[in-house]
């Protein structure tokens, strides 16, 4: 179990919210996906790859086989999920710090929704009611969101200047690259392993890497 | 200002960065605690001489700025050998409890920065019980003489503990001995003293400045939290001091009783060694080349001109900042703080002037962080409204810096002369405030869309070739430039040793010497 890989966390969050509230909920979703300056805060922060809100009806929770036992659910459900860079702390504050109002928005009408402000409320509600991540694979552990879009910018740009350069002067070729150089002058930083998220999950990893290593040499030996 | 601080409960070094207020050299002592009971005896006497932030006057019933000051904090281990009860102990931070070498893995204190490099009064704290440091007590002076006459008055009061209070060895000095003491003092330039530290910057001009101190409502501009309007307004006291609301609307955690922490705070100590002779080469090397020149080049890694401490976004190229000197030398002192403090980065939000790797830009954003790509390639913009308030990413992780250089630098071509900077930063929250700093910002860099790429100064740039640290010195993006990328950065700055402390009020201090703590 870990809800880090590589560089990501992930984020499962479900929040119990009365029915007739939750078709506000809705209102204001579909609102936001069709003025999407409202959400100039949420896409201005980063650190985030990923965001959802989605309203589950108590219908709605998958039921895999019959011999899965029937709950009974009160509540409708709001599920967030969401994927992003760093430490659930600063995300978390990230989000009360920069869009408190944006949040309270959209889970005033939870059950027992405290606020954004004050803060230990706020993360101890979102604590709560967090699912751990069971699974969680990362094909590109050295990439945050940020390093993704400034890879492709990199690529498309230099595809573009490699076919137009092709016939320039000498002079003209060092002022294209100059402006290649410029254009892409906040894409350039270095991918490196992440930084340690907290001691206990980089104690965590350094313990499976270690039990690894035993296996590998493990069954290295019983093949030789 | 709505509310002034308690000031005297609060101590003096907590609110006053002493080398500002006339206090050229200090010394830091720290000692082990052999013997509960002589343990809180020393520390009564102690703080009987403890210097608060009292406002100093030379009036009737004002109280005279005094020749010396000493203030005192102490390790976790110190609250438990002195009795503080378990009970108040689990609500310090986890930080705390844990110690500045356990945490050497958040903080980057890798390679030549790892504890086994430190001083050898940090390489065996925590290590081996009697020589564990409890207490740390500083002493700064107005005049050399003072310091003695300070350290002398200490040292009778260790005496008369008999041995219950062991003062501890272990720092390196100018030539490589080995010291009871770590002192350290201001740089002098051509006989004058100055605010510089051994690269030759101007260090502590951005300190915060928050609400209830009233000798630094001047100092406002630059220094608070940058409002919507372009105002600035003074950051929340318990973003420094506990049992204060902070920026987030509430008390920061901190152990019971209230009376226990109300008025006190966490301070970081840490002995930065600076290598001169590297840093001097790179700069060298790379001023030969730099568009600008070499010291253009030493302002963009900091993000301010060495001589005067001009800022790049007020002086961004040698033009610029010829105007800014003849206006520099002819303001008064007010003025002149101003212009060295009061600005944004809202017309450098591309980094143009002000690399997105210097210092100063890294250590505090400021509203910068609040930025989008821009129309142009190279470009970020202001991402207008996004966020709460401007400074939303940055308010709840400034840090007061206090702390002054050591040692002096005899050959400018060498690293292993003894030159440095202890420095000790306050705040509410190690894990908030400081940690997330050295982490996220001076070490890593995606915060400010740059990956890995670590603050050009501080970084705890890699020795190992195959992990190359390097830094991009953005151009305006409307300009015929290509950014300046400067490759393989040398580690400029090396840890010798640390500890995480707690700077207790004078209630809690008192508390503490007589064994009364009690949450009950």
């Amino acid at each position: 179990m870990s809800n880090i890989a590589g560089k990501a966390y992930a984020m499962n969050v479900i929040t119990p919210i009365k029915s007739y509230w939750a078709w506000i909920n809705k209102l204001i979703f579909w609102a936001a996906i069709k003025f999407p300056g409202a959400l100039t805060g949420l896409i201005t922060l980063s650190l985030i790859h990923y965001a959802r809100w989605v309203i589950l009806k108590d219908s709605e929770f998958p039921h895999l086989a019959k011999e899965q036992p029937k709950e009974k659910l009160h509540y409708t459900y709001m599920l967030f999920f969401s994927n992003f860079n760093g430490s659930w702390d600063q995300y978390v504050d990230s989000f009360t710090f920069a869009i408190p109002g944006g949040l309270d928005l959209f889970w005033k009408w939870n059950i027992r929704y405290p606020k954004s402000v004050t803060l230990t409320p706020f993360h101890k509600y979102i604590r709560y009611n967090q699912i751990e991540t069971i699974h969680y694979y990362s094909a590109y552990p050295l990439a945050a969101a940020n390093d993704v879009k400034a890879a492709k910018q990199v690529k498309t740009a230099l595809t573009q200047f490699h076919q137009d350069s092709q016939t320039l002067s000498d002079d003209e070729f060092m002022a294209g690259y100059k402006t290649l150089l410029r254009g892409l002058q906040h894409d350039l930083g270095d991918m490196y392993p992440t930084p340690i998220v907290t001691m206990a999950a980089y104690e965590v990893q350094e313990r499976k890497y270690k039990h690894e290593r035993e296996q590998a040499a493990l069954a290295g030996g019983e093949n030789g | 200002m709505t509310q002034k601080l308690e000031l005297t409960d609060i101590q003096g070094n907590v609110l006053r960065a002493y080398g500002r207020f006339g206090y050229p050299v200090a010394r830091y002592v720290f000692f082990n605690i052999r013997d509960d009971r002589k343990g809180r005896a020393f520390v009564d006497a102690i703080s009987k001489r403890v210097t608060t932030a009292v406002e100093w006057g030379d009036g009737p019933g004002q109280i005279k700025q005094p020749d010396w000051t000493l203030n005192i904090a102490f390790a976790y281990q110190a609250l438990k050998e002195l009795g503080v009860p378990r009970s108040s102990l689990i609500g310090f931070s986890p930080e705390f409890i844990s110690g500045m070498k356990d945490r050497r893995d958040i903080l980057g204190d890798d390679g030549p920065s790892s504890p086994e490099h430190w001083d050898p009064i940090w390489c065996s704290n925590r290590v081996e019980r009697d020589k564990d440091i409890h207490i740390f007590i500083s002493l700064n002076a107005r005049l050399p003489q003072f310091l003695l006459e300070a350290y002398q008055w200490l040292l009778g009061e260790v005496d008369k503990t008999g041995g219950g209070v062991v003062q501890l060895d272990g720092h390196r000095g100018d030539n490589g001995e080995i010291l009871p003491y770590q002192d350290s003092h201001i740089v002098m330039e051509n006989g004058q003293p100055t605010a510089k530290e051994h690269f030759g910057y101007t260090d502590g001009i951005s300190d915060p400045v928050f609400e209830g101190v009233p000798y630094d409502e001047a100092r406002l501009p630059g220094r608070g939290k940058q409002m919507p309007n372009g105002k600035w307004a003074p950051l929340a006291t318990g973003e420094f001091i506990l049992g204060h609301v902070d920026e987030a609307h509430e008390y920061p955690p901190a152990p019971e009783p209230v009376l226990l922490s109300r008025n006190g705070t966490y301070m970081i100590y840490r002995k930065l060694h600076e290598n001169v002779g590297t840093f001097e080469a790179y700069l060298e090397e790379h001023g030969s080349k730099f568009p600008g020149g070499k010291e253009l080049l030493a302002a963009k890694f900091v993000g301010r001109w060495r001589d005067n401490g001009a800022p790049l976004v007020s002086a961004p190229d040698t033009a610029a900042k010829a105007k800014f000197d003849a206006d520099f030398a002819a303001a008064d002192a007010k003025t002149k703080d101003k212009m060295l403090s009061d600005f944004t980065y809202d017309n450098d939000m591309s980094g143009g002037k002000c690399p997105f790797s210097a210092h100063i830009r890294r250590i505090n954003p400021r509203a910068s962080l609040e930025m989008v790509r821009g129309d142009k390639p190279g470009a970020m913009k202001i991402s207008t409204d996004a966020f709460d308030t401007p400074g939303a990413l940055t308010n709840r992780r400034r840090l007061l810096r206090r702390g002054l250089p050591y040692g002096e630098v005899k050959d400018r071509t060498r690293d292993d002369g003894n030159h440095g900077i202890v420095i000790m930063m306050l705040n509410a929250d190690i894990n908030r405030q400081f940690e997330f700093v050295q982490q996220q910002w001076v070490n890593y860099g995606n915060d400010f869309i740059a990956a890995n790429d670590k603050e050009i100064i501080l970084g705890n740039h890699s020795v190992d070739d195959k992990l190359p640290s390097k830094a991009v010195l953005q151009v305006e993006p409307d300009s015929n430039e290509a950014p300046y990328i400067l490759p393989k950065i040398p580690r400029f700055v090396e840890t010798r040793g640390g500890e995480y402390f707690f700077v207790p009020s004078m209630t809690a201090l008192r508390m503490i010497a007589k064994g009364v703590v009690d949450p009950t």
